[in-house]
């Protein structure tokens, strides 16, 4: 300890309101995230991929106002852009639970005057965020640049389609965080729970492609197609006649809301009390 | 944001958490089973052998786990139903390793601040200080799945104190340290009580305990053995004194027959290099021990009251020699 040991002295400071400190977390997860290789390269990859091409194919192909169906064909068809929201949300979750389960460090959280469903609500919003920067805010950009760049004057419905498309952005952010965080749940290793959550994908788009060969309805059970016929529900354009909107709309919810209750049951099991 | 818990409080004030008839189960095992005790202001020793319930007992006042029965209060407040508002002003350094090992020090035990409610640039400021008085120097740069078992423990025993809190849960501390860095933390724990926190120990070394707490309490099998301050629970028989004298082995001999005769004599331990101990009762104030003492020759080394080591307590709870408390 030295000759003159260094004395404890108390802290005067002023704390912050208990619900205000997700965003301890939410920041602290983000700056970690945004730092990282595989998030990085994932969002290059994407940008580049998804929405670069788009943004010039905007600007300088003449259009009389931001379309739909432009927009449906841009974000929902094809699967590309499902493709890259699962990667994303696979490599961003993996380890927001897990981590804490392989370090036992709930207890340093929970010790704290902190709930779990404000823990959650930290780590969510903190992926959200990072999905968002792939999904909601290109996209967005997209349809100010068509806008920016449109020779019609029809404004009011070209914000209509912006309006749509911020929904869109918003489905695509949110629809597969909930599942990545679940399986970050369920183990102490950040890869199995990458791996993890893409397989599950994976395994549910191989199994809706072989059934839709009885029945094409079984294609809903496919997240990429899930993702594209709620596109098309949300841009307007007419959805395959197979596809029961409803059904769409149940599974999901079921999709978001089921593994939040899972996390949500499987943290506070974790800690107990918090 | 709850009351502070007073950390200099008014004499009528000396508690600052009861439990009354606590009992908590684990399936079929029960944890703490009418667990009952007043646990007073000061470093506080919870001992108990392993799996005794005294982490049970820890994680229960912090609204950790659910109680089955019975009420705990921290400076007034129930943890099961107000555990956030006592969360503010409660540090705990678990046993186990809970430190993320991917981040530096610095910035483990600042983000946990800011979780406790410090603004960053505070949380920053007061991390490096509270490093620095657990001494942790540059090494808090480093990453904390670097260090070695002593430094990961002064972490945690940073991250439980940043936050400033009145009350402080230290679970097994020195656990898995090396002579020196006990020496340390126990100083560290023994530097933090001088500064009028409540520090409760949690350990089943009764060396450490009896060296830096002034109360104890022992538990078992989820209840209350015994407790007390320090003094009273060692504090051996009223009217018994030990006595060290040395001298040849036939002076010795001729002198404890005598002694045992003039004083009532329980017990007589041959410490060798020609010294014997003594114990004895209804020897007044000395001056007959003294005087048999010159009568045969032998040097009177110590003559004190008779103390028992915590140790002794201990056992002594153990054989049944105590229960419900002091």
């Amino acid at each position: 300890m030295g000759i003159n040991p260094i004395e404890y002295r108390a802290w005067k400071g002023v704390r912050s309101a208990q619900k205000s400190r997700l965003y301890v977390i939410a920041n602290s997860v983000f700056r970690h995230k945004i730092r990282s290789f595989g998030v990085i390269a994932l969002l290059g990859l994407g940008f580049l991929l998804l929405h670069a091409f788009q943004i010039i194919f905007s600007v300088i192909a003449p259009h009389e106002s931001l379309d739909a169906q432009t927009m449906y064909d841009y974000m929902g068809s094809g699967g590309t852009f499902a493709i890259f929201a699962i990667l994303l949300a696979a490599v961003v979750t993996s380890d927001l639970i897990s981590d804490d389960r392989a370090n036992s460090s709930f207890v340093l959280y929970f010790s704290r005057a902190i709930k779990v469903r404000d823990y959650l609500a930290g780590k969510t919003s903190a992926a959200l965020l990072i999905m968002s920067l792939l999904c909601a805010i290109p996209p967005v950009m997209v349809a100010i640049a068509s806008i920016a760049t449109q020779t019609g004057d029809d404004y009011s419905g070209s914000a209509e389609i912006l309006g749509r498309t911020l929904a869109a952005g918003a489905v695509g952010t949110v629809f597969f965080v909930p599942y990545g965080l679940m399986m970050s749940s369920f183990t102490k290793r950040k890869s199995y729970a990458a791996i993890g959550t893409f397989m599950s994908f994976f395994v549910m788009t191989i199994v809706a492609e072989i059934f839709a060969g009885f029945d094409p309805a079984w294609r809903v059970i496919s997240p990429a197609d899930m993702i594209s016929f709620s596109f098309s529900w949300i841009f307007g354009v007419e959805m395959p006649s197979y596809v029961d909107g409803w059904a769409v709309a149940c599974l999901m919810t079921l999709f978001v809301t089921v593994p939040a209750i899972v996390v949500y049951v499987r943290v506070k099991r974790q800690v107990v009390g918090g | 944001m709850g009351p502070r818990i007073a950390p200099d409080p008014p004499k009528d004030d000396s508690i600052i958490l009861t439990a009354r008839d606590v009992t908590v189960r684990f399936g079929p095992v029960i944890a703490l089973n009418g667990f009952t005790a007043d646990i007073p202001r000061g470093v506080i020793g919870l001992l108990g052998p392993n799996g005794a319930g005294k982490s049970t007992f820890i994680k229960a006042s912090l609204g950790l786990i659910p109680r089955d029965g019975g009420a705990i209060s921290v400076g007034g407040l129930d943890p099961q139903t107000q555990s956030l508002r006592i969360r503010d002003d409660i540090g705990y350094m678990p046993e186990h390793d809970c430190l993320i090992p991917t981040v530096s020090a610095v910035e483990l035990v600042s983000y946990l601040a800011q979780i406790s409610g410090m603004g960053r640039r505070d949380a920053m400021q007061r991390s490096h200080e509270v490093l620095d008085f657990v001494g942790i120097g540059e090494e808090r740069y480093r990453l904390v799945k670097s260090y070695s078992t002593g430094m990961k423990q002064k972490v945690k025993i940073a991250q439980a104190i940043v936050h400033d809190p009145a009350l402080l849960f230290l679970d097994e501390p020195t656990s898995g340290m090396d002579p020196n860095g006990r020496e340390e933390m126990l100083d560290l724990v023994r530097r933090i009580g001088a500064t009028g926190k409540t520090i409760i120990v949690s350990s089943h070394i009764l060396q450490e305990v009896e060296r830096v707490c002034e109360h104890a309490i022992i538990i078992s099998d989820g209840r209350l053995v015994r407790d007390g301050k320090m003094g009273a629970l060692m504090a051996g028989e009223e009217g018994l004194f030990s006595i060290t004298v040395r001298g040849d082995a036939k002076d010795l001999e001729r002198f404890a027959r005598a002694f045992g005769e003039a004083c009532g004599l329980v017990s007589k331990t041959d410490e060798g290099s020609r010294q014997i101990v003594l114990s004895a009762r209804g020897c007044g104030d000395g001056k007959r021990v003294f005087a048999l003492a010159k009568e045969h020759g032998v040097q009177v080394r110590s003559y004190i009251p008779d103390k028992m080591s915590l140790e002794d307590v201990f056992l002594q709870a153990f054989q049944g020699g105590g229960s419900g408390g002091h």
